[in-house]
């Protein structure tokens, strides 16, 4: 069954700010959604809404119909849906394959043996590129590969829905090709849905098929990755008025 | 399965149920007062290993742990001088109790991080006390006097058995499913809830297995001292004692809490003897001077700085 994320009507307030303001998006598994909008727009306070770290204020958050939005982190990643965290926080006395087992045996799969986890973990490593530092403590990685085993440990959880927050950010020109490539190949192959919140726009542009567009907490425009950078709304948001004025 | 787990045990597990069981075997004939000693140490290594459970494990520092204590002592005595049951059921009720108190508390208190933990275990602690004090039942403030035998060998066997089953469990929490989960929270808890972990409930049993054998073991000090007093059972000096020994020790370690309680019990019993007052002062600077220069305690210190040992403490 293909499992279905969708978010209706979602507010979040902290006090007086207003962090997201009814915005309604829907990711399937297998489809790569991206969200795009400039700094401080509120995507990833709805990448926590959606993963648990936050409750929304207002609207509903479902997975396959079923409302996710008053249940723990934990139990919503029990359910197929895991996040990376925007500044990666790595279990630093852990090596990386016992971080990732961690996800493996306390994630969405029914893999509670350590020892077939810790094999398991291995895997999810190889997939990110990172399986000759398996037996190196984290807190050893530089930020590049501590990111590649935050994606690493969404994937052990055995999520069908990952949420990705900013995993292309600080790359060099190689760097994000490599990456992307890598991004490409591991989705294929697992077939899981991602939202992904990122400010380079070549990896979203590249990767998605959808695009959404959020300015203070409002999404102000989506579609495919085309008609979205074409749109004068959003050239506004993130040029300003007279640039939108110009384009063509 | 259960086989290849009993043969994978590491050498420090085998090296301390061998100790212990020596002890079990030897102890009809050792001298009386040397007994007296050994199980007044053996009170402690319980408290120090029902302290590693959670502090030592999770890293929330349990202030208060001494509330445990006090009230498994205030339950034996009043089971025996009350209901008049038996000693040992008495333990059995101390350890219930503390059990529960553990989940009362915990289920407040620990959604408090770091400092706000500490301090709210400590006022629930301080405030426990108050409350005895006004129950007429548990002595309307003077304490319970109990007029039971001296007992060495039933008090070594008891303690014996609590403190065995603190060690086996140390070993199975730690070297499953669940010991990951534990280092998660340890290292970062926000990261361990989003890859799955229900930190709050690993936390709750954990607290729970601490507060049951805290409880049993305050029963058994109240059954080698004969009744439980107010001012004494909820001494904080306890709480400071079980911090300092899983310190000294080494926390989260399966050998660190015994080390410890051997290297602050000694020290207290003898300066208790000569000069009284004298064990906190001598405590109190190991204490500093083990946090400012080997944070990781005599075991975990080892662990780091000669690898070669990771295999034999573990």
């Amino acid at each position: 069954m293909t499992r279905v994320l969708e978010v209706s009507d979602v507010h979040k307030y902290f006090g007086g700010v207003r962090a997201v303001q009814g915005v309604s998006l829907n990711v399937r598994e297998g489809q790569v959604v991206g969200l795009i909008g400039p700094n401080g727009s509120g995507k990833s306070t709805l990448l926590n809404l959606i993963a648990g770290v936050e409750r929304p204020t207002k609207g509903a958050i479902t997975l396959d119909g079923r409302r996710i939005d008053r249940w723990p982190a934990h139990r919503i990643v029990g359910q197929g849906i895991a996040k990376t965290h925007q500044i990666p926080k790595p279990f630093l006395a852990m090596t990386c394959r016992e971080n990732v087992a961690v996800a493996v045996m306390f994630g969405n799969r029914e893999q509670r043996e350590s020892a077939k986890a810790l094999g398991e973990a291995g895997r999810m490593l190889a997939l990110v590129g990172l399986e000759h530092k398996a037996d190196v403590l984290s807190s050893n990685l530089t930020v590049q590969e501590r990111k590649r085993l935050e994606f690493a440990r969404v994937l052990g959880t055995g999520a069908r829905i990952v949420l990705l927050d900013e995993i292309f950010a600080g790359l060099s020109p190689e760097e994000l090709r490599d990456a992307m490539n890598l991004f490409e190949r591991v989705q294929k192959e697992i077939g899981f849905g991602a939202l992904i919140v990122e400010h380079v726009m070549r990896a979203v542009l590249t990767l998605s098929e959808h695009v959404i567009v959020v300015e203070e907490g409002m999404k102000i425009a989506e579609g495919s990755p085309r008609t979205v950078v074409e749109d004068p709304a959003v050239i506004e948001a993130y040029l300003g008025v007279e640039a939108a004025h110009a384009a063509p | 399965m259960r086989l290849r787990a009993i043969r994978s045990f590491g050498p420090t597990l085998w090296g301390i149920v061998t100790f212990l069981v020596v002890l079990a075997a030897t102890a009809p004939w050792i001298p009386v007062f040397l007994l007296t000693v050994l199980i007044q140490l053996l009170i402690f290594s319980a408290l120090s290993y029902s302290l590693n459970l959670i502090t030592g494990l999770t890293g929330y520092v349990s202030f208060g742990h001494v509330v445990f204590m006090a009230f498994g002592s205030y339950a034996l005595a009043f089971g025996v001088g009350t209901l008049n049951l038996p000693p040992v059921a008495g333990v059995a009720l101390g350890a219930v109790v503390g059990l529960a108190l553990a989940l009362g508390i915990g289920l407040v208190t620990l959604r408090f991080r770091g400092v706000y933990f500490a301090i709210a275990t400590l006022v629930v602690a301080v405030a426990a006390l108050y409350i005895v004090l006004e129950i007429k039942e548990l002595g309307d403030g003077q304490g319970i006097i109990l007029n039971i035998g001296f007992e060495p060998l039933s008090w070594f066997y008891t303690i014996w058995v609590i403190l065995a089953t603190e060690v086996l469990v140390t070993y199975w929490i730690t070297h499953g499913r669940i010991g990951y989960g534990v280092r998660s929270i340890k290292s970062d808890e926000d990261a361990a809830k989003s890859v799955g972990v229900n930190a709050a409930r690993v936390k709750l049993f954990l607290y729970a297995l601490s507060g049951l054998f805290a409880g049993g073991a305050g029963g058994v000090y109240a059954w080698t001292a004969s009744g439980a007093f107010p001012y004494q059972a909820f001494n904080l000096m306890f709480s400071l004692q079980m911090l300092a020994m899983i310190v000294i020790g080494g926390m989260g370690t399966l050998l660190g809490p015994l080390i410890g309680a051997v290297a602050v019990y000694i020290p207290s019993y003898i300066f208790l003897t000569v000069l009284i007052g004298f064990q906190f002062i001598i405590i109190g600077i190991v204490v500093i001077i083990i946090a400012l220069f080997v944070p990781e305690g005599i075991v975990g210190s080892l662990r780091k700085y000669v690898p070669e040992l990771r295999g034999f403490i573990e």
